[in-house]
């Protein structure tokens, strides 16, 4: 059953990440020439859809957090970096 | 009601539409499954798998056994999903090329950059993905794992994450596109 969620939930997420045209590498990339801003605006809504629904359900009791991401300053700054130049080469 | 139709099989929809979207989805995934959307995870689950059957030892390590225990997670059966969903995006707005000639290589921009040849998308692709892939594996998550999933709990991790990938991301773009930045 689980499963079955999953596959629900991440077709959708494929079908908004194409429908962003997140799945183009122009998008990707212009992005970072600051040509075409829908990756930040895609990118940002999601998040603050997210935070409202999240930390409401949160507030009313209905959900608890699954465990966060850790926080570790250089690795999550290194990665970001090291991700970031692929991302420019490959629009991914 | 046809309003609706034709919006969905519109080739690009506009970000906020697309990003409410997907904020809804980040809700649900924690709501139902009290799981995170995440993908790159789910490619060092599958690598795990093979190399434990393909070289065990190699992979008997504290990484591939307790940070990324190997198998098939809910994570790998959403990238599953994800494949289907950019599937079925692609074919309601009639884009979807499957199998067509030179649909590996069809970005004009990309062409127009690093060349019109399909072997070259093919090996930067590789090479790219090998990066993105390693850079997740430090910062402990991707785009959507980290920056998104750990951005809408509002983990300091997240945020990190996208100021290097910005960062990055800018000066590479501007290396590559040089004068016509």
């Amino acid at each position: 059953m689980n499963y079955v969620i999953a596959l629900i939930l991440g077709s959708s997420f494929g079908f908004a990440l194409n429908k962003a045209g997140l799945t183009k590498y122009n998008k990707v990339v212009n992005q970072f020439r600051f040509t075409d801003m829908a990756v930040l605006k895609f990118m940002m809504t999601a998040l603050v859809v997210a935070m409202i629904g999240l930390y409401g359900l949160r507030g009313l009791g209905l959900i608890t957090f699954p465990t966060v991401p850790a926080t570790y300053i250089v690795g999550n700054l290194a990665g970001g970096l090291i991700f970031g130049i692929g991302m420019a080469l490959t629009g991914y | 009601m046809k309003a609706i139709l034709k919006y969905i099989s519109k080739e690009t929809w506009s970000p906020y539409v697309a990003g409410i979207l997907l904020g809804v989805v980040g809700v649900l995934a924690v709501w139902v499954s009290n799981s995170l959307l995440g993908a790159s995870g789910a490619f060092e689950n599958l690598a795990g798998m093979i190399g434990k059957a393909v070289a065990p030892v190699a992979f008997d390590n504290l990484y591939f056994n307790h940070i990324m225990p190997p198998g098939i997670t809910w994570g790998v059966i959403l990238l599953v999903g994800v494949f289907f969903g950019g599937l079925i995006g692609a074919a309601t707005s009639k884009t979807l090329q499957w199998g067509k000639k030179g649909s590996t290589n069809s970005d004009m921009q990309w062409k127009r950059i690093f060349g019109p040849q399909t072997w070259k998308r093919w090996v930067l692709g590789f090479f790219g993905a090998i990066l993105l892939e390693y850079a997740a594996g430090i910062a402990g998550g991707c785009t959507s794992g980290l920056a998104i999933s750990g951005g809408m709990l509002l983990v300091p991790a997240a945020f990190l994450f996208i100021a290097g990938m910005f960062g990055s991301g800018i000066l590479t773009a501007l290396i590559i596109y040089r004068k016509q930045y």
